[in-house]
């Protein structure tokens, strides 16, 4: 279904969003939309139906017609309450936000968003509208509550926040566009985005930095046994020291025991700007850790020791993410 | 999430957009249906039926030039059926079809919300032809029907069952009845068309013709519809002596009379009694300019012209009920001489046709000297000689029917024996007329209104008698006086009768038809003919003060405000304490047990920052509080949630207490 607006033009809707924006309570987690901030207008739908409805009233004026004034008059006050109605749909709307996943920029950030209520009221076909022009669509009927994940593009790496999130609603007859401004308050972490290219010159890195270990090879060759970390492969899973021992242990292989590499700032060439030189960054992180192989961070600031797993995958994205921020 | 539901839900077809819109469009287009020619329903149908099968092959769609063709082809034959295109008729036709084209274009919400509020301009063409209650109960159930429409086609998906729906619809439907009428009441209503309406087309409502060939009658006779209701001020005249004019016939051309040419004779005096009877006629739109007066109308409103045959007529078309005051004498004279134009035209006979007939004629005015005489005897050959009274006379073609009927089949209907007494009469040189109009009528034993219905439609003759002028001569009453005296149904043979719906046969029927008709009537009176008079005449008897058009805009602004007040209070109910969530209501307890301590909660703060603000306050307390914040939030923001926990709440609030350190 199209997003229709209300019938206003673009800078009257901004020119209410700032005198909105004044009224504002301070961003939460938690906010029960009220009167005070709920704005209300005709659609485009409701204009032509107010349309018809002059037709038929100077129609029945014309012919003197009792029963087309009734008519009339019916569809004005069914339009009157239809405005009701849709305000109800929205007033006294508890609105909650969760804690989005990180995601790389570009990447749509997911903010669980749930609409709860104090009575089993039908208020069906709310939709929420994202900063970046993302819709989704929440339905509260016969539950006081329900969550849906409003989807917002990231665009910048750091800690990005929703924005302000628009929700609004056009039931019961689509004649009314009743709308809430939301400043919520959550927060998503956006690492870069990997660099969406081959790396050649990380290849030749990697073999400059002395490790002659070929992936494949390393994999082959058994070297002891370690505590398992989070993160491990299942398949490196040394099950028979499990049995012995109780204790979960990992295989190593010679590759994993092998020189740590080391991803540093200073590899890259100098002259790339900052955003590429930890797109870069990136990629090489997602690449090494999908070859479970240990590998350190170095870049200016902050150091990360080798290891590998999920956890250090997550902790050197997030120092890239939070570079110079 | 709903997603798996929404997905189901949306593949049912009765939850699709399109199917509730074929539903409304076909029910708004129902009571249009009989005055449709049959091509046009059956297009319409197809192309519903076409449109329903689309909604899951939407490459059976039909390309734009299609649709075109389709427009252009059924413009051509609706021109060619009406001669215009833009009558009431056949401009309901087009734009149903317009509407049935249109389906085949809307994919978008935008198409369906056009298409629905069209819909409601179709509702309001059908008013043109029928404003009875029925009418307005079904416009009352279509609508909640478009109203379920409106909401399927802005549910977005939305997993709602089609009861939820009827039931929203038609509470909306009842709590915007009362502004409605409050609307219809106070709205200001102003007189006179504000443009020119067209020329109507050839609409079939039932009612007089002005012409009266053989049949004509007697087919009006099967209809029980209500021609117009009579309020008497004191008693009502007996039923003998209730004869309607509404039509003078002079010219007859051997088959079919008609009213000729104008009458132009001078000023005719009438001699009344003393005796007036004083009525009020509302009189149902017959989209004819005459009127009907009780024979002999004496005064008349400024409005209506009395015409020299003692006939009435109105300046326009009577398009909408029509209500007038007359008052009538029921013995009357004419006392000036025939005029020179009213001889020649009563005497005149078609040349060539009914032979027989016209030479009986003459031999009656050798035999008679008086013309009185004349008048007896026929009367007197109709009752005594085997003359019947019968709604299915065998037919008379042929050029000659006042023969046939006379001299052969002897069987008739009140139109052969006008028809053939007044050419009688003119034969026999008695000038004579035929008039047109009903006889009778029904008293509603309810309301005392008498109820004439197009059955009680009747033809009989004036002859010119000297020093009597015009006299009435019912030919009919000679040969069935039951028609006159008590009703149709007593006159006609037992295995004649007409259907049931016309003949009030058992008594707890008629109950119920006076019931209704007096209902009918009030319902008339009060809501079809509610006019700027009515409106005045209502608003001064509520106010006791005369009425000015800023005093109704008055009331309307403070009635309707106080309509939407009392509604708004019914739709709130503010009184009423919502049944809350018990996990919200033990949430609230526990904050109520905090603000005890001046921790209070503000309205947009949520469960965690209002735990933090509350351990910070009352850091003896964390671990409870934390708790209880963390079961809150999990009761309530996750889908899945068993009962034991929310036990578990209540009791971790219940034990709660904000002054000391809790147990455990």
């Amino acid at each position: 279904m199209t997003n229709s607006l209300p019938l206003i033009p673009r800078f009257a809707e901004r020119f209410i969003q700032r005198l909105a924006n004044k009224r504002q309570p301070p961003a939460t987690h938690q906010i029960e939309i009220n009167r005070h901030h709920l704005y209300i207008l005709p659609t485009r739908h409701g204009v032509l139906f107010f349309l018809v409805l002059l037709l038929v009233l100077f129609g029945a004026i014309n012919y003197e017609n009792s029963l087309g004034f009734m008519l009339a008059f019916l569809l004005g006050s069914l339009a009157l309450l239809g405005m009701i109605y849709t305000h109800q749909n929205l007033n006294k709307l508890s609105v909650h936000i969760g804690r989005a996943e990180p995601v790389f920029v570009g990447q749509d950030m997911l903010f669980p968003i749930t609409l709860s209520q104090s009575t089993e009221q039908l208020r069906p076909a709310i939709q929420l509208l994202s900063t970046s022009a993302q819709v989704s669509h929440a339905h509260l009927i016969n539950n006081t509550n329900t969550t849906s994940q409003l989807a917002c593009t990231a665009l910048h790496r750091g800690y990005s926040t929703p924005g302000q999130i628009k929700l609004f609603t056009e039931f019961p007859f689509g004649l009314f566009h009743a709308w809430s401004w939301l400043n919520l308050d959550s927060r998503c972490l956006v690492y870069p985005a990997p660099y969406p290219h081959h790396l050649p010159h990380f290849k030749t890195d990697e073999e400059a930095s002395g490790s002659t270990a070929n992936v494949k090879q390393g994999i082959d060759d058994f070297s002891g046994i370690r505590a398992y970390q989070d993160g491990d492969l299942p398949n490196h899973m040394a099950w028979k020291a499990i049995a012995k021992t109780g204790k979960l242990q990992t295989k190593l292989f010679s590759s994993e025991t092998s020189q740590d590499i080391w991803i540093s700032w200073a590899q890259l060439d100098p002259t790339l700007d900052i955003e590429h030189r930890l797109s870069l960054l990136c990629r090489m992180v997602l690449e090494t850790s999908k070859h479970s192989r240990n590998f350190g961070l170095d870049i200016p600031s902050t150091k990360i020791a080798p290891s590998h797993g999920l956890q250090h995958k997550q902790q050197c994205l997030k120092a890239l993410a939070l570079f110079g921020l | 999430m709903k997603l798996a539901i929404n997905n189901t839900a949306f593949q049912n077809l009765s939850q699709h957009p399109v199917f509730w819109l074929v539903l409304s469009l076909s029910l708004v287009i129902t009571p249009h249906l009989s005055r449709f020619p049959i091509w046009s329903i059956i297009l319409i149908s197809l192309l519903f039926i076409w449109r329903l099968l689309c909604i899951k092959r939407p490459h059976w769609l039909p390309p734009k030039w299609l649709l075109l063709i389709i427009i252009i082809f059924s413009g051509t034959g609706l021109f060619l059926h009406f001669g215009t295109l833009f009558g009431k008729t056949a401009g309901s036709v087009l734009l149903s079809i317009l509407l049935a084209v249109k389906l085949h274009e809307s994919q978008s919400r935008r198409d369906y919300m056009l298409l629905i509020s069209l819909s409601f301009f179709i509702i309001v063409t059908n008013f043109l032809f029928s404003q009875s209650i029925p009418t307005v109960i079904f416009m009352l159930c279509i609508t909640v029907v478009l109203l379920m429409s409106m909401i399927t086609i802005n549910q977005n998906n939305a997993a709602i069952d089609h009861v939820t729906k009827l039931r929203l619809s038609v509470k909306m439907l009842f709590q915007a009845l009362p502004l409605m009428l409050i609307m219809f009441v106070l709205f200001p209503r102003i007189s006179g068309p504000l443009w020119k309406l067209p020329e109507e087309d050839n609409s079939a409502l039932s009612g007089l013709s002005d012409t009266m060939s053989p049949g004509n009658i007697s087919n009006l006779i099967k209809s029980s519809s209500v021609a117009f209701r009579v309020q008497f001020e004191n008693e009502i005249p007996p039923q003998q002596q209730l004869y309607w004019r509404g039509l003078v016939l002079w010219y007859f051309d051997g088959q079919t009379w008609e009213r000729g040419k104008k009458n132009t004779t001078p000023n005719p005096t009438l001699l009344t009694s003393e005796t007036k009877i004083g009525y009020t006629i509302t009189l149902q739109a017959h989209q004819k300019k005459w009127l009907y007066a009780l024979d002999m109308p004496v005064d008349i409103p400024n409005d209506i012209v009395y015409t020299r045959n003692f006939v009435l007529r109105s300046q326009h078309n009577i398009t909408s009920l029509y209500q007038y005051h007359l008052t009538s004498s029921l013995d009357y004279k004419i006392q000036s001489d025939i005029s020179p134009w009213e001889k020649s035209a009563g005497l005149k006979i078609p040349p060539q046709s009914n032979l027989q007939t016209v030479l009986k004629g003459q031999q009656l005015a050798q035999r008679f000297s008086q013309a009185e005489d004349i008048v007896d005897h026929v009367l007197k050959t109709f009752n005594r000689e085997e003359f019947h009274y019968t709604l299915k006379p065998p037919l008379t073609p042929g050029f000659d029917p006042v023969d046939q009927f006379l001299f052969q089949t002897k069987r008739g209907f009140c139109e052969h024996y006008a028809s053939s007494f007044t050419l009688l009469m003119r034969a026999a040189g008695i000038p004579a007329r035929v008039v047109l109009g009903y006889q009778g009528g029904t008293i509603n034993p309810l309301t005392r209104v008498l109820t004439v219905r197009q059955s009680e439609a009747h033809a009989w003759s004036e002859v010119w008698l000297q020093n009597r002028g015009w006299v009435r001569i019912d030919p009919t009453a000679a040969i069935a006086p039951q028609r006159i005296e008590q009703s149709l149904d007593a006159a006609l043979d037992i295995n004649e009768s007409r259907p049931l719906h016309i003949q009030l046969s058992s008594s707890a029927l008629k109950d119920i038809l006076f019931y209704w008709d007096a209902i009918d009537n009030r319902w008339n009176q009060w809501i079809i003919g509610y006019d700027t008079e009515k409106q005045k005449q209502l608003l001064s008897k509520l106010l006791n003060q005369r009425i000015h058009f800023s005093d109704i805009v008055l009331l309307l602004v403070t009635g309707f405000s106080a309509a939407l007040i009392i509604t708004l209070l019914f739709i709130f109910q503010p009184w009423k304490r919502p049944k809350l969530d018990p996990v919200i209501e033990a949430y609230d307890a526990f904050c109520k047990k905090l603000s005890s301590r001046g921790i209070i909660r503000d309205s947009y703060e949520g469960p965690f920052d209002f735990s933090h603000r509350a351990i910070k306050a009352l850091p003896e307390q964390e671990s409870s509080i934390r708790l209880i914040t963390r079961l809150y939030s999990k009761l309530r923001y996750e889908a899945s949630h068993s009962e034991k926990q929310l036990t578990q709440l209540k009791q971790l609030i219940k034990e709660f207490k904000p002054g000391r350190t809790p147990e455990g």
